[in-house]
């Protein structure tokens, strides 16, 4: 041994009784894969892309299989695929300086630190997963019968329906409306493999096929309680990936899914868990081990790719409230305000969206009054015209700060065409029963034909109730709904006799007005129709959409804005419409 | 969005959060487009501004260049200092990027200009229930290094 490599072997033992006594790094002289970089790690800045450069240089065919730097150590591991591979690496870098000079000192382990996360929360209640469910080749008969080519349907995935239509948004299924399509014959043989391993269900009359690519995933959800039953169950195509489940608790476990597998969610998982899938190209190797004698789920610093996965989610249509036991995510606990909503974004939001292009079209003049009244709004004003619509109420003025508030994103883009060219006027897309504008910022708000689409008092006195709050004192405020009574408007021009009624989400019951003739009721359902020309893009809804109004009796307007503190300056009728004038105190 | 727009908006509509104001402004595109100089608008339009927001938030995107931190009526005869507030208030927009709220860090993006404000009907729901799954996600999965 020349006296280099006796120097060497010396640095080495100091740095190995070093790590023993302060680190409990155990080194030995036997070979194995694993190797302690002594004198480098992440307190000296060194990564694994740099060791990989110094073994490319000198050993491009040794695989470094992983690299572990812990926080503020200037030690690391390196382990290797093989002992051929580390012996090879340590005969031929150990003590010689790399390319930034530091000299490398290095020694065999048998044992590495965890660079793993533990997961000690048991699996949900009544959650199963039956691995290998399917054979290889039904595999592939069952992708040949699902996938398909079609463009993508949602925002970050593929769909498709069988029995009922999943309706999104209400997160529901239309009872009166089956589809044609009914889940194929094929199908049986998965009720009937279940009954033979012990599981009897209910035979399911709705399925979601969901297609997703590597890097795609679907957030953290419980399936909706009320309008499915008990069990659900999901074939896994294609793929394994790692699913995550949640407990509203805090509790949390990743769950490998594998593919062909399938996966029967009941009571506390169906209805007290949420699960999700993350949106990577990859998921982390998860291991079941038993540590200190509890079963636990370890997620390793190794990944697997993901390769297109096809689901086959099967549900049992049900009707009526749900009877479940857990009440945080129950949706039939939930209050008025929910049905509401689901109405709003059933009845209002989605048929804007879907309208968008047309309305805009049909819409282009701003109404008269408001004309008159922005007429009196002085220069360097700052106006919110919130439920702006297309901005046809934006007026062409360069004096005054217009702020186009709007909750259609169709809309909002016809909208920024408007007012694209007028240099003081801006586009905000926002809620009026969460508007997040700050209070007192407005001299003038319009807000025009928009509070009649919310479908309860309190949701209109809130959307009232915002108005107030961004006006500074001595603002004004032009309001205008819907009227009930529209003997006076060119709106009229036949006598009505249709008594149609719709049940929508919550099982509500709603009558369908026929257009053209007086209202009946205070809360309809206005049909909107689009003609073909302007309808290219929409498909199978025939251009009919049914949109949501509470037509306004004479003085409701007024006491709404009275009990948000406005001061009603002039009420008028016109055209159909309740307008009010209102200044704030 | 221009700035005379984030000098109005707010995050207090999320749950649990008391002001919500100001926003940071994280800016991945800003446009500077020419826009006709009105002295008299300026002059009516910076009583109607909060004149700290509006300078933390120029200074936020580079634009504060020239711009005195606290405003006197004096100024309000000096052209060039309304010329350059009628710059970094109607001239400058963000076009893409993301606002922030400054207590519970949700972000809201600006897409083609335009901020959405939008919260999730989760949000409107479950505040509470979103906000501890998030905390996991990032305790689980962020500081996890993608392996080669």
């Amino acid at each position: 041994m020349n006296a280099d490599a006796k120097r060497i072997v010396r640095k080495c033992r100091r740095f190995a009784v070093r790590l023993k006594e302060h680190k409990n790094v155990e080194c030995i002289d036997e070979p194995t894969i694993e190797i302690v970089l002594c004198n480098v790690g992440q307190a000296t800045g060194f990564t694994k892309t740099e060791l990989q450069d110094i073994i490319l240089e000198k050993l491009p065919n040794v695989n470094l299989s992983k690299y572990i730097a812990e926080k503020g150590e200037s030690h690391s591991f390196a382990i290797f695929g093989s002992i051929e591979h580390s012996k090879l690496f340590f005969d031929t870098y150990n003590g010689k300086a790399t390319q930034n000079g530091i000299i490398i000192y290095m020694s065999y382990v048998t044992k590495v630190p965890s660079d793993e996360t533990i997961y000690i929360t048991d699996l949900p209640s009544e959650l199963h997963i039956l691995h290998d469910f399917i054979s290889i080749e039904e595999e592939i008969q069952f992708l040949k019968l699902f996938d398909w080519v079609d463009e993508c349907n949602l925002k970050n995935r593929n769909v498709k329906h069988y029995g009922f239509e999943f309706r999104y948004g209400t997160n529901d299924v239309d009872l009166k409306a089956p589809l044609e399509n009914k889940i194929p014959e094929e199908c049986s043989i998965l009720w009937e493999r279940l009954k033979e391993k012990g599981l009897i269900v209910n035979i399911p009359d709705q399925l979601t096929v969901n297609k997703y690519e590597p890097g795609q995933g679907i957030p953290s959800h419980v399936d909706k309680h009320s309008p499915f039953g008990n069990t659900i169950i999901s074939l896994s195509l294609g793929s394994t990936i790692v699913m995550d489940w949640r407990h509203h608790s805090g509790s949390y476990i990743p769950i490998v899914v594998p593919r062909r597998s399938m996966l029967i969610m009941q009571g506390e998982a169906r209805y007290d868990w949420q699960h999700g899938i993350q949106p990577r190209t990859w998921d982390p190797v998860i291991q079941e081990r038993t540590e200190n004698g509890a079963r636990v789920r370890v997620a390793t610093s190794d990944t697997v790719e993901r390769a297109t996965r096809v689901s086959l989610t099967f549900r049992e249509t049900r009707q009526g409230p749900c009877e479940c036991r857990y009440e945080t995510l129950c949706d039939s606990r939930t209050s008025e305000t929910d049905v509401a909503a689901q109405l709003e974004e059933l009845h209002v939001h989605q048929v804007y969206e879907k309208i968008a292009c047309h309305f805009s079209k049909t819409r282009h003049k701003p109404w008269p009054k408001v004309v008159e009244f922005m007429s009196q709004v002085q220069p360097g004003s700052v106006v919110l015209d919130l439920g702006a619509g297309n901005g046809k109420n934006i007026l062409n003025r360069s004096d005054i700060i217009q702020i186009a508030g709007e909750r259609s994103e169709g809309l909002l883009w016809e909208c920024l065409g408007h007012v694209r060219d007028i240099p003081t006027a801006q586009c905000v897309r926002l809620d009026l029963l969460h508007a997040g504008l700050r209070a007192l910022c407005a001299d003038v708000v319009i807000c025009v034909a928009v509070v009649h689409h919310f479908c309860s008092q309190k949701r209109r006195q809130q959307a009232i109730a915002t108005i107030a709050r961004v006006l500074r004192s001595g603002g004004k405020a032009l309001v205008t709904v819907w009227a009930k009574d529209q003997t006076n408007s060119n709106y009229i021009c036949r006598s009505g006799h249709s008594d149609q009624t719709v049940t929508t989400v919550g099982g509500l019951n709603l009558p369908v007005h026929e257009n053209r003739t007086q209202f009946k009721h205070n809360d309809v359902l206005v049909p909107w129709k689009c003609r073909k020309v302007a309808n290219e893009k929409l498909g199978d809804d025939e251009g009919t959409f049914l949109r949501y109004y509470h037509v306004f009796e004479e003085g409701e307007l007024d006491s709404l804005c009275e009990s948000e503190g406005l001061a009603v300056d002039r009420s008028f009728y016109e055209e159909g419409n309740w307008c009010v004038i209102c200044t704030k105190p | 969005m221009k700035l005379i727009t984030h000098n109005m908006l707010t995050s207090k509509c999320l749950k649990g959060v008391v002001t919500g104001y100001p926003l940071a402004i994280s800016a991945t595109n800003i446009k500077v487009t020419e826009v006709d100089f009105n002295p008299d608008f300026i002059v009516r339009i910076i009583p109607k501004i909060d004149w700290e927001v509006f300078w933390k938030a120029a200074d936020s995107i580079g634009h504060s260049d020239g711009l005195p931190q606290t405003v006197e009526s004096k100024l309000h005869d000096n052209n060039d200092f309304l010329k350059k507030v009628h710059r970094v208030l109607l001239e400058v927009e963000i076009d893409e990027g993301h606002l922030t709220c400054p207590e519970s860090g949700r972000q809201f993006p600006i897409t083609k200009g335009i901020p959405n404000m939008l919260l999730t009907e989760a949000e409107n729901k479950f505040a509470m229930l979103l906000k501890s799954a998030n905390d996991l996600y990032h305790e689980v999965f962020a500081p996890m290094p993608r392996q080669i």
